[in-house]
């Protein structure tokens, strides 16, 4: 029996530990160490990487990181709510709507990012279009700016926000729509009063799962914002290639995830784990 | 079981033992051989080549760094040949077995980064200019020009640090390898008065979109300008007054390789005139190799953006070595830039 359930936990415990723990500890004490000249840590240890974390220039890297990230959670649960609904609410073709929900998953997210950087280009098909019609004269600059980028954000993580909603959704008990019109609810009103709430824990779930990677997104500020303004991944990144100091890159990827993970914990004590 | 576990093991210690004189890992940047160059030094030498490719020096120092890569050769950029001579992950390289070393032009016989071509060979090289429309207004001549206020929206800048302060230095009269605090500040400033007019930070990306016309004026190296060029006639390349920076690609052997021999017969084959001008002419690059020259044609040869002319070479300041302490600052302007 014993030997049967050590069996059993193998696996999972293989996965942490050698694709979590180690990977962390390794990560941990890079940020602990010197820059090697070149690339690479060397003695002594520090912990000034750190420190310079507090250096207002990131502080501000940061922030922006935040308030792009709320935008594209805010945009991803706006349009993820009603797309839920609708599914939820169509019982016949349920199954075939959240897989195409899960179809843009098939094809690689880079390649995805390059075809929004097809549409948004001057001379790329909505300039091309609009031009055509004769709406605009001159392109519009769609690519290359802050809106882009949040634009990319929302289109690669809307399925994280649709998905737990959904579930939410369905498990919603619909004979509690049905006594809130009873009760003389119009339907918009049961909509704000009863289904809202009920929902919450799936749109923060929602939120979550959008916020977290958006808030380490690297590909998207850098293709679609042309490397104009930097977020908290492009800055990690930086520090692995061109500025070639990795203590300071794991330095910066732990306090980010110390972030995300206090936000977590907030979240579980609130909704309990189910709502993860 | 055990017999054949032993036959298969007395199978890959011979295998292994032959492979060491009959193998070659090379690990090069990519579009940097022309097609039939691995297989033609394979059947030559007898051997077989594992060959993989890279983007930049960082993916391949990371790499290299810790020994025990498992590659024979490799590709850094000049610059970083002296902090890898110094973590002693280079060979000393043989010059009797590289009697092809004569094919080398002048210029890169005796480069700053390695005077005596102890450790590194030069290969191919590049420099940074300005890749423009010639269908919009007055040909630009300089870095300066980089920042009229007229290009607003179709300009790119190269998504490089060092090639960024490069051109604001020149534009300021500096040398491109300024270490002095103030001088870097001006620059950086200069970086952060430009970034209003600028379309985006963008490397080899910029190609199809200055061949599209999306980009009029774009900071780019020179045989990333010449694809863009033979892809379109409207383009055009200059090397800009000020000065420009200059960056040779050099093939090096790696201390741990047990395979130096086989390993020199490489590089030597690539001094090859007819190999390396095979190369250079398929991939469009610029060969360090004075002998692979001629074999080059007409249109190559004469072509100002990969071969300029002596007086403009004149110009030219290589890249140097930076020191992690320069580098620590320049990353913290950069980032400065960035966030501005």
């Amino acid at each position: 029996m014993k030997h049967l359930r050590a069996m059993f936990l193998a696996p999972s415990v293989f996965f942490t530990v050698v694709l979590f723990l180690i990977p962390l500890t390794i990560i941990v004490s890079y940020s602990l160490r010197t820059r090697g000249v070149y690339g690479g840590v060397v003695d002594p240890w520090t912990i000034e990487n750190y420190a310079r974390l507090f250096d207002p220039l990131y502080g501000m890297i940061m922030v922006r990181s935040v308030l792009m990230s709320l935008a594209a959670t805010a945009l991803c649960l706006l349009a993820g709510f009603p797309t839920a609904l609708f599914i939820v609410r169509n019982e016949k073709h349920k199954s075939l709507l959240l897989n195409l929900i899960m179809l843009p998953f098939w094809t690689s997210f880079l390649v995805r990012t390059y075809a929004w950087m097809f549409l948004l280009r001057d001379t790329g098909l909505i300039n091309s279009a609009l031009m055509a019609m004769g709406i605009i004269k001159e392109p519009l600059p769609l690519l290359y700016n802050e809106t882009a980028v949040i634009v990319g954000l929302v289109y690669g993580y809307l399925p994280f926000a649709v998905l737990p909603i959904f579930s939410n959704l369905e498990r919603l008990d619909k004979a509690l729509l049905e006594a809130a019109a009873d009760l003389g609810a119009k339907p918009w009103e049961a909509m704000f009063h009863v289904v809202l709430p009920l929902c919450a824990p799936g749109l923060r779930a929602a939120g979550v799962l959008v916020f977290i990677p958006c808030l380490g997104a690297y590909l998207t500020p850098d293709l679609l914002g042309g490397g104009k303004s930097i977020m908290i991944g492009n800055l990690i990144q930086n520090q692995f290639t061109t500025a070639r100091d990795w203590p300071f890159g794991s330095a910066i990827s732990l306090a980010l995830m110390a972030g995300v993970m206090a936000l977590l914990i907030v979240l579980i004590r609130r909704d309990g784990e189910e709502a993860l | 079981m055990i017999t054949r576990r032993a036959a298969l093991s007395i199978a890959l210690v011979t295998g292994c033992s032959r492979s060491s004189a009959k193998r070659l890992n090379v690990f090069n940047w990519s579009a940097y051989v022309a097609p039939e160059t691995v297989p033609n030094f394979e059947k030559q030498a007898g051997a077989k080549v594992r060959y993989s490719i890279y983007e930049s020096n960082e993916e391949m120092l990371a790499r290299v760094f810790s020994g025990n890569s498992g590659w024979d050769v490799v590709f850094p950029t000049h610059y970083i040949v002296p902090p890898m001579r110094e973590q002693h992950l280079l060979a000393d390289l043989d010059h009797t077995r590289l009697p092809n070393l004569k094919n080398l032009d002048a210029l890169f016989k005796s480069p700053v980064s390695d005077p005596s071509l102890s450790h590194s060979m030069p290969y191919m090289w590049n420099a940074t200019g300005i890749l423009y429309n010639t269908n919009q207004g007055p040909a630009p001549t300089s870095w300066a020009d980089l920042w009229a206020p007229h290009w607003k929206g179709h300009l790119t800048m190269l998504d490089d640090p060092a090639e960024v302060f490069a051109a604001a230095l020149r534009k300021l009269g500096h040398s491109l390898n300024s270490r002095n605090p103030v001088e870097l500040l001006a620059a950086q400033k200069e970086a952060i008065a430009q970034k209003q007019l600028l379309r985006a930070y963008l490397n080899t990306e910029v190609r199809d979109q200055a061949v599209a016309g999306d980009v009029l004026i774009a900071q780019l190296w020179s045989t990333t300008a010449q694809q863009a060029i033979d892809a379109a006639k409207h383009l055009a390349f200059v090397y800009p007054k000020e000065g420009f920076p200059l960056s040779l690609d050099c093939a090096v052997i790696l201390r741990e390789s047990p395979r130096q021999e086989i390993a020199h017969e490489f590089l030597n084959y690539l001094l090859e005139a007819g190999v390396s001008a095979r190369i250079a002419e398929t991939m469009r690059t610029a060969t360090a190799n004075a002998a692979a020259r001629p074999l080059l044609t007409q249109a190559t040869q004469s072509n100002a953006t990969l071969y300029p002319s002596p007086e403009t070479l004149a110009n030219a300041e290589w890249f140097a070595t930076i020191t992690p302490d320069a580098q620590r600052l320049r990353d913290r302007l950069w980032t400065e830039i960035k966030s501005a």
